[in-house]
């Protein structure tokens, strides 16, 4: 400002000609807000047309999805209620919590459908919230990871050391609480094994889990969590514990248990002999077995599919809706009666 | 001082209203945590082993103790939630305020205006998008819609017109009426210069003398050329002479007299002199020296000025310039014939909307002036109520005046003002014009504005009634106010029923004029309500005779009685408590003084480029500060409730869903620049449209883009959204996600949540632009980027430190699987579903305005004024030359107002010649220090 009033008053001599210091701003595309754009402008043709497009490329994703879950077979079978004894809940828990009554339990399972192998089996928790934040944070990555700091137990509350004093090495809730049902399987007097290598993500076996970290002191306390574990087998090849620390989303959540190596025809009976150590009776969550077979989009999820074709469905049906609106009443574009001052001419 | 008030600071009503969102919000974040705290409460309990609740375990987990749990639950759920409180928005908002000023307002060559070498100038950068809401313009008139130029345009000098000019009014009105005026070539000899702009071969070059009275033509002359308070300055020659005055039309007058061949060129304090040509015979030049032996000041109950001098011969004369109904009664009863065709000359300058003097004199005896002065001297001297003296010892002497005639001065409008008033009352936006003008200027500059015309009723409520001059007669003040408020009451009263009546039964539009000492009144609290109700119902307003006070009285009057946002506009000192008091100050910088600007909010150098500052600046501003606001609103929501409704799964624990790294990148990194790059770059229609359709301002009146409605859509997607993601990306995550077999966790499920977030957020961006540059490309595929880079190194490294490696290699788990896929399509369109289908469907069925004025445009490419632009400045037509040459001359340091002479400063200008004290005022300052050095000068 004060530079157009010095050049205005100052610049009295010379008229019109050239200015100096003039305070024209310069032109920039930028500063005059003329930047090149594109205008998109939502025609219902373009509604049609996306609708369209999206229901052409949902549907058969849909379907595909779908085929893929279809070909899954799955045996879900759910045995905390089964192989329990007692009525009340404390009873269960009674019975469960005793170390010397029999866990065993026997059910028998008959495969639906052809199952090709690998036939995958995981264990099923539910209401087991292994999202609480009390748990989740119960664990010590460094500790795992690396030999020498076997004795970093921080933030490992309340499983941190044994009475004694000495680290738990997992320490933590989360390995503290370790699975241990077993489960063993056989097709009348043969046995199926259960291969129990490579069920957990490779990063965690390689990365997270040291191949030289021992268990230590694991399970000494006076209050037994869940599984013991072998302390001659390093971390990174207790599986079951790797798969068991990569917290589940859910309180509803299923973990891989091992996979069986062999096709199982339809209508065989699986027999399979359950240790039914694994206390979910204090919280009344439930325990199921499933055998899956998998497909390129994974195990049975039949969500995916759905979705794809529901949504891919919708799409078809609002473009072909509008379409015939568009038709029978089309408004034509850029009509200016539509403009509110044009509608009520009085202006309000 | 008086009128002086504490600078307020504004805020702009979006930021106000935004607070009450942002309130709104603090409740939800509230609620949300009430009732995370409660269900953490009831959750936790001992039968959850695992989780290792032994009885020394902490307060947060003590299932005995639930209270204290649910206590402090809220406070980790409050940490956990704080996202939804947008607080990056107002750095956000700041830093697109602030680029909007700095780089287009004060850059945009629209508002710069090559005469004066002003651009425009945003001095603060909190109102931008007020601009876009302005429904009520206050405008000062001098200096605002008119250009502070007064030209000296026609005379009337013994019962004879003269001057072959035709004002903008009488353009305006000939085309209102359909006639056709037949313009006058001007001869090539015309006189061009500032504050003349008069031509007739009867008087111009000394051809008065051949006239039938040449004599009337000299005391004309003499008294444009004698009866001031002009200075003159600088060389004594006729083209380099400057004269200060207190007015301009002072100037104007005395430059008349310099071109009718009276050049006064220098001022002793004693003496005037002049250089008269043509007296004795054509073509003679002599200097004559007139002793002024005294002034007899202006002031606004006078009325007029008078000088008595003393020629070289000894004759003593009184000379007096006034208002047409002051001089008139003290005319001696002589020569009806020239009272009665000034009379009717003064009516046609006025009718079109020239400003008129008359001139009268007196020729004295020496006897009688010795007896007078001798009383002059003695109320000059005296200590007690001088001015009141004075008064009266004028009377005396300005009496038996023999008429001369009269002159007519042009207020010159400002370039584009009635086009731009024109287009903003389209827009929905009502002009209020105060002015301390008397009301038939005030009405005639109205009329020149468009802002009354004949079809408009006039509803005055005036002072200038009987039985008020009769009661100020009487002199006692108690019962003159009784009076005034009486009438005021009642006028306001019938104004009120008569604009009920029209306005809804006829639909005719009103326009109300009050003036000042009415308006003090009205705006009595008793009264103020009648008054609100009747000016709102007033398609323009127009106060006269106001004082600067008055003029914040009305601006507050509406702002805060109708909660509208109203808008001040001026020049002056006497301007800024109304550009202080109005929601946006605008000060119009240029030829006056500073105090205006400095007080403004915006300085812009025309009034007319108030059509760019509102309906494109302000329009887009307020829209695209609409649009980042509510999608901001949006984008936090969202992101909040999908850890809302994790809760519900976690035991009410507080757990993360997502990695804390993700949490407060997601404002600052992913989702930051697009919504910066909407704030600058989104425009819905182009400048010129926005000009070409100024209704499409009213959506800004009426705030259609962040009313609660609004909002309530945007929180109602955003719920939507919120729910999509969470349970789509959960629902399947019990199941193996890959032909091997595997199983996501916790915090897989969270990043794939995370990744269809960030993109379905930068995508709704897309869809709420209406122009997308490069830029929101660039800041969008750029944000989308930076998340995938971000997760790559951040899932990919394990740090040597304590942390918890929650997400290490999350994302290459994730996309080792074709179900990442799959979801990555489904869940952004799924979830941007129901917006596009919202948009779709408004936009067919229930278009907004500018939806259909983009239609209408779709196919016209956006004209680059690139070249237009290019050609400002570098060529002027010989009218801009003109304007720009005198615009360049030194700048007047006169405040005026109204007419010719009610400019504020007068009494003390001539006081301070006199030697007198009388109590400063703030505008004087400055002025008299100018006049002390210019005396100096012409006194050597």
């Amino acid at each position: 400002m004060n530079n157009s009033a010095a050049s205005t008053s100052s610049g009295s001599g010379d008229v019109p000609a050239p200015r100096r210091n003039s305070n024209r701003p310069k032109y920039s595309r930028f500063t005059q807000q003329e930047l090149p754009a594109c205008k998109p402008i939502l025609t219902p043709r373009w509604v049609i047309t996306v609708f369209t497009l999206i229901g052409v490329i949902f549907v058969p994703i849909g379907v595909a999805a779908l085929m893929a879950s279809n070909k899954v077979v799955e045996i879900v079978y759910r045995y905390d209620a089964v192989c329990i004894h007692g009525n009340t809940k404390d009873e269960k828990v009674a019975y469960i919590q005793n170390a010397n009554t029999s866990k065993t339990c026997i059910i028998t399972l008959t495969v639906p459908k052809d199952m090709d192998q690998p036939i995958y089996v995981y264990y099923q928790l539910d209401n087991f919230y292994q999202n609480h934040r009390r748990y989740v944070k119960s664990r010590n990555d460094a500790q795992l990871k690396d030999s020498d700091k076997a004795n970093d137990t921080s933030g490992c509350d309340p499983e941190k050391t044994t009475p004694d004093g000495s680290p738990i090495l997992p320490c933590g809730l989360i390995a503290w609480s370790l699975f241990n049902d077993t489960y063993s399987f056989s097709i009348g007097n043969q046995n199926l094994t259960v291969n129990k290598v490579g069920i957990s993500w490779k990063s965690d076996r390689d990365h997270k889990f040291g191949d030289n970290v021992f268990p230590r002191n694991f399970q000494n306390g006076t209050m037994k969590g869940g599984a013991s574990l072998n302390e001659s087998i390093p971390l990174s090849q207790q599986e079951d514990l790797i798969v068991w620390m990569r917290t589940a989303a859910l309180p509803t959540f299923r973990k891989p248990y091992g996979k069986i190596e062999q096709n199982l025809r339809v209508n065989e009976t699986i027999t399979v002999i359950i240790q039914n150590y694994y206390n979910t009776y204090s919280f009344s969550g439930k325990k199921k077995l499933v055998l899956s077979t998998s497909s390129w989009l994974g195990g049975k999820n039949d969500f995916t599919g759905i979705a794809y074709l529901t949504i891919g469905g919708l799409c078809f049906f609002l473009a072909t809706a509008f379409t015939v609106v568009y038709l029978v009443k089309p408004r034509k574009l850029g009509d200016p009666s539509y403009l509110s001052w044009n509608r009520n001419p009085s202006g309000h | 001082m008086m009128n002086s008030m504490s600078v307020p600071s504004k805020r702009s009503t979006l930021e106000r209203k935004l607070d009450k969102l942002i309130l709104t919000l603090f409740g939800g974040l509230f609620f949300m945590c009430l009732i995370g705290a409660i269900g953490s409460g009831v959750f936790i309990n001992r039968k959850y082993y695992y989780l290792g609740l032994f009885e020394d375990v902490e307060q947060q987990f003590n299932p005995s103790n639930r209270f204290v749990v649910s206590i402090l639950t809220m406070f980790t759920l409050i940490t956990l939630y704080s996202t939804i409180i947008p607080i990056s928005l107002y750095v956000s908002i700041e830093m697109i305020k602030f680029i909007q000023c700095a780089q287009f307002i004060n850059k945009d060559l629209r508002m710069y205006h090559a005469e004066t070498n002003t651009p425009a100038l945003a001095r603060t950068s909190n109102l931008n998008e007020e601009l876009g809401q302005v429904e009520y313009i206050f405008s000062d008139k001098t200096g605002t819609l008119t250009r502070n130029l007064m030209e000296f345009f026609k005379c009337s000098i013994g019962g004879v017109s003269y001057g072959v000019g035709i004002t903008e009014i009488e353009r305006g009105q000939a085309q209102r009426e359909g006639r056709a005026l037949n313009e006058i070539q001007k001869s090539d000899t015309v006189v061009y210069e500032k504050g003349f702009n008069f031509d007739d071969d009867r008087i111009m070059r000394g051809a008065w003398r051949n006239e039938r009275d040449p004599e009337i033509f000299k005391e004309f002359f003499r008294c444009l050329a004698l009866c001031h308070t002009v200075l003159p300055e600088g060389d004594e020659s006729p083209e380099k002479i400057v004269y200060q005055a207190a007015s301009p039309d002072e100037a104007a007058l005395v430059t008349a007299a310099k071109h009718f061949g009276f050049f006064f060129y220098r001022r002793t304090p004693t003496t005037v002199q002049l250089r008269e040509s043509h007296v004795e015979k054509m073509g003679n030049i002599q200097d004559v020296s007139y002793e002024i032996l005294n002034v007899l000041e202006f002031n606004s109950t006078r009325k007029r000025q008078s000088v008595v001098c003393r020629y070289p011969n000894g004759r003593l004369v009184l000379y007096c310039k006034g208002a047409d109904n002051v001089i008139y009664e003290r005319l001696a009863g002589t020569n009806q014939d020239i009272k009665r065709l000034t009379r009717e000359h003064l009516e046609q300058f006025g009718s079109s909307g020239l400003r008129t003097l008359c001139l009268a004199y007196r020729d004295l005896t020496i006897d009688t002036y010795e007896n007078w002065n001798e009383k002059f001297v003695q109320a000059k001297s005296s200590l007690r109520d001088r001015e009141k003296k004075l008064d009266e010892v004028a009377e005396m002497i300005e009496k038996d005046l023999i008429l001369i005639g009269s002159t007519a001065i042009e207020d010159k409008l400002q370039e584009g003002v009635p086009d731009c008033i024109d287009t903003l009352s389209r827009a929905g936006i009502k002009i209020w014009v105060l002015t301390g003008d008397k009301m038939e200027t005030a009405i005639n500059i109205a009329y020149a504005c468009n802002l009354i015309n004949n079809d408009m009723k006039q509803l005055i409520i005036t002072s200038e009634t009987d039985a008020i001059r009769e009661a100020e007669e009487k002199g006692d003040p108690v019962e003159i106010s009784r009076v005034i408020r009486d009438s005021v009451s009642h006028d306001l009263k019938r104004c009120l029923e008569e604009a009920q009546q029209d306005l809804h039964i006829f639909g005719q539009k009103l326009a109300l004029v009050i003036d000042g000492k009415c308006l003090m009144y009205a705006l009595d609290p008793s009264f103020r309500v009648d008054l609100l109700k009747l000016s709102l119902n007033c398609s323009s307003v127009v106060c006269c005779r106001v004082s600067p006070l008055q003029k914040a009285q009305v601006t507050s009057l509406v702002k805060k009685g109708a909660r509208r946002i109203t808008l001040s506009i001026g020049d002056g000192a006497n301007d800024v408590s109304m550009i202080q008091a109005a929601h946006v100050g605008v000060g119009i910088s240029g030829l006056e003084g500073m105090q205006a600007v400095m007080a403004s909010d915006f300085a812009i150098a025309q009034f007319r480029f108030l059509k760019d500052l509102l309906l494109v600046h302000g329009r887009w501003s307020y829209i695209r500060l609409c649009k980042v606001i509510t999608y901001f609103f949006y984008k936090n929501l969202t992101f909040t409730l999908t850890q809302f409704w994790f809760t519900f799964h976690t035991g009410f624990s507080g757990q993360r869903f997502y990695d804390d790294w993700f949490q407060s990148l997601y404002n600052v990194i992913f989702t930051a620049l697009p919504v910066i790059i909407l704030g600058l770059f989104d425009k819905d229609v182009s400048a010129s449209l926005a000009k070409k359709y100024p209704q499409l301002y009213k959506e800004g009146i009426r705030n259609t883009y962040f009313k609660w409605a609004v909002v309530g859509v945007w929180a109602f997607f955003a719920f939507y959204q919120s729910l999509i993601f969470y349970y789509f990306t959960t629902t399947a995550s019990e199941n193996g996600h890959n032909s091997s077999g595997k199983i996501f966790g916790l915090w897989d499920v969270s990043t794939m949540a995370f990744t269809c977030v960030v993109i379905t957020v930068n995508l709704r961006l897309l869809m709420a632009c209406n122009s997308i540059t490069r830029w929101h490309h660039l800041s969008i595929s750029g944000s989308i980027l930076a998340w995938f880079v971000f997760i790559f190194i951040y899932s990919g490294v394990m740090t040597p430190n304590d942390r918890q490696e929650n997400v290490y290699f999350t994302i290459y788990v994730l996309m080792s699987t074709f179900y990442f896929y799959l979801t990555l399509l489904l869940v952004p369109i799924v979830a941007l579903f129901g917006d596009f289908l919202y948009l779709g469907l408004q936009r067919w069925f229930f278009p907004y305005n500018y939806q259909i004025v983009q239609e209408i445009h779709r196919d016209e490419v956006d004209s680059i004024s690139r070249t237009e632009f290019l050609e400002i400045g570098n060529h002027l037509t010989p009218d801009e030359a003109r304007s720009y040459a005198i615009a360049q001359l030194p700048r007047e340091k006169s405040k005026h107002t109204g007419f010719a002479f009610d400019s504020p400063g007068y009494e003390s200008f001539f006081a301070s010649q006199a030697g007198v004290y009388v109590p400063q005022k703030a505008w004087d300052v400055a002025r008299r220090a100018s006049v002390r050095s210019s005396k100096r000068t012409s006194q050597r």
